[in-house]
């Protein structure tokens, strides 16, 4: 990784032959300015909204990150919605059922899948569903030369297994979150209230036991999408999807740090987002946490 | 040191997921420590390339001809070795953190405190791919990059129960013996958080192998040791996966029945040190 970019931008023989071309190209980009400089005109063009221009893209860093975001989200927003109300639905049940054959089985199967490396499970599903069977497209986002309809039919099409793995892995953790905090809902004594008073197991499982087991959840998936950036990398890299993910991969083989730093810039700005309306959202679900 | 491995055989005996668990383990482990003596073949020495599955090479043979049984045998030995360190330097790291801040209390606590709480909310995989990528590849590397970023929830963990430590009679008895804080600390304090930390070390391995496969399926691994992940990652780069299946589908499979292996034995412990705080 380290390295001058410049370097990979010339190619070895004119880095190396034509000096005054280096010192020209390190003038242009400012490289030539002392480090703190440097970071006083990156925070002044942060604030202006200009984060830089690739090296490797030759086009602004906003620009890029925001096209790639956009196929990032449109891939994780299903999938981790999807995946945690699966997961939610399984975990309740199965707690419900305490002990049932349906319980230690998806138990054990989700259990499995979590510990598999999700990129290999997309290799596999790539190998199967697009290779052999021929039923989805091996990669990409959609042919060229659609337009209109058909080419949001494509998309969807080249989406099935990126967000079918995607969505498989999610509830796996999610179900797992679930029954661990089901265990601890089920002992509270409002439940052996709500059992006394006679309800029925549906309303006592979606009306109660849910909206208590739902609060560890729910941070868990607001940190989701701060973190989607580690939730799709390898999904993204193996189903060459033209992701945030795929980005940091290649501006990392391409040494171009104007893109990382834009990368790690908008991650960590959508981790920290992403607390905050966790925190809110805890509030309106769990009135004790409300401030006075 | 003792207390954490009576409370291993503890959950051991009444768990049978982590009995199932530390059975695929010793498998694995017998599997690393004996690969020279089980292996049909050096993993380095090349056949013919694509071969299919024979006697002679059970998985069949990778792009260079290299038989996959072996590579899958010696991998063992690299995930192994990079996984138990990583996993080491994770909990050792963040024992220190949590033990200091949660016995000595105060500004130390706030400020250890904070900058874990950063290293918890900071994206890892991206940031552990720019550290590979920056140190170069060496298994020593993937070892540092897993173990200085995993270790905040450990920190976490381990300080809570040295709050619960610190309050005890018999570490009031040593300060009042005049006993210094490092001792009290080194001697006592963590000793007896031992359960806990053991618990903690055991799902860090479980995550570092993860960790490590995707460093590896990425390419940022060792060039010169075949690890499970770096086999998916050449079976993946060279197209192998299509034409050999032989060649990934072990790997992957190895990695998830040892990650499998790892979380129940984490968990058991886990839920028997939830069990003794609530005496």
């Amino acid at each position: 990784m380290p390295g001058d970019p410049l370097l990979h931008l010339l190619g070895e023989e004119l880095y190396y032959s034509v000096p005054d071309l280096v010192e020209e190209l390190k003038a242009k980009y400012g490289l030539n300015k002392p480090l703190y400089e440097q970071y006083l005109i990156y925070l002044v063009n942060l604030l202006h909204f200009n984060w830089g221009c690739s090296f490797h893209y030759m086009q602004p860093v906003f620009d890029i990150i925001v096209l790639r975001l956009k196929w990032t989200l449109f891939l994780l927003v299903p999938s981790v919605l999807l995946g945690s109300a699966i997961g939610m639905f399984l975990g309740l049940i199965a707690r419900w059922k305490s002990g049932s054959k349906l319980d230690i089985e998806s138990a054990l199967t989700l259990l499995f899948v979590y510990s598999m490396p999700h990129y290999w499970l997309a290799m596999l599903s790539l190998l199967i569903f697009a290779f052999h069977l021929k039923l989805f497209p091996l990669g990409g986002v959609y042919h060229s030369g659609l337009e209109g309809f058909s080419k949001l039919a494509d998309i969807l099409w080249h989406m099935c297994l990126p967000l079918a793995v995607l969505s498989f892995f999610n509830t796996s953790y999610k179900y797992l979150i679930v029954r661990n905090s089901v265990i601890h809902v089920l002992e509270e004594e409002f439940i052996l209230t709500a059992m006394a008073k006679g309800l029925d197991d549906q309303t006592i499982l979606f009306k109660h036991v849910l909206r208590i087991a739902s609060l560890p959840l729910l941070t868990i998936v607001t940190l989701d999408f701060g973190f989607m950036v580690s939730g799709t990398l390898l999904v993204e890299v193996v189903f060459s999807w033209p992701g945030m993910g795929a980005l940091i991969y290649d501006a990392i083989t391409a040494k171009d740090y104007p893109v990382l730093q834009g990368c790690f810039l908008l991650v960590t700005l959508c981790v920290l987002v992403a607390n905050f309306l966790a925190d809110i959202c805890y509030t309106i679900l769990d009135p004790r946490v409300r401030m006075e | 040191m003792n207390t954490g491995i009576l409370s291993i055989l503890g959950v051991l005996r009444r768990n049978r997921m982590a009995m199932a668990g530390s059975t695929i383990l010793m498998f694995f482990v017998f599997i690393a420590v004996s690969a020279p003596f089980i292996a049909p073949y050096d993993p380095w020495k090349q056949d013919k390339p694509f071969l299919s599955p024979s006697i002679k090479h059970p998985l069949s043979t990778n792009d260079i001809g290299q038989d996959i049984l072996s590579e899958l045998i010696y991998g063992a030995r690299v995930s192994l070795f990079i996984d138990l360190f990583a996993a080491a330097v994770s909990t050792i790291v963040g024992t220190l953190i949590g033990s200091v801040a949660g016995y000595f209390r105060g500004k130390l606590d706030e400020i250890l405190m904070g900058i874990t709480d950063v290293f918890l909310l900071i994206p890892r995989l991206p940031l552990m791919i720019i550290l590979a990528a920056y140190l170069g590849p060496s298994v020593w590397n993937i070892v540092f990059v897993i173990g200085v970023l995993w270790w905040s929830s450990t920190a976490r963990v381990v300080r809570s129960r040295v709050l619960q430590v610190r309050e005890t009679g018999f570490v009031e008895a040593c300060k009042a013996l005049g006993a210094s804080d490092t001792y009290i600390l080194f001697r006592h304090v963590i000793p007896h958080s031992s359960h806990v930390i053991f618990a903690k070390f055991i799902l860090n391995t479980a995550r570092a192998m993860l960790a490590e496969a995707g460093l590896s399926f990425l390419g940022l691994g060792d060039p010169v040791q075949k690890s499970w992940g770096t086999m998916l990652h050449y079976a993946f780069s060279r197209d192998g996966f299509i034409n050999n299946m032989w060649w990934y589908l072990p790997p992957g499979i190895c990695i998830a029945l040892s990650v499998l292996g790892f979380a129940p034995i984490g968990y058991g412990m886990e839920r028997k040190v939830a069990m003794l705080r609530s005496y």
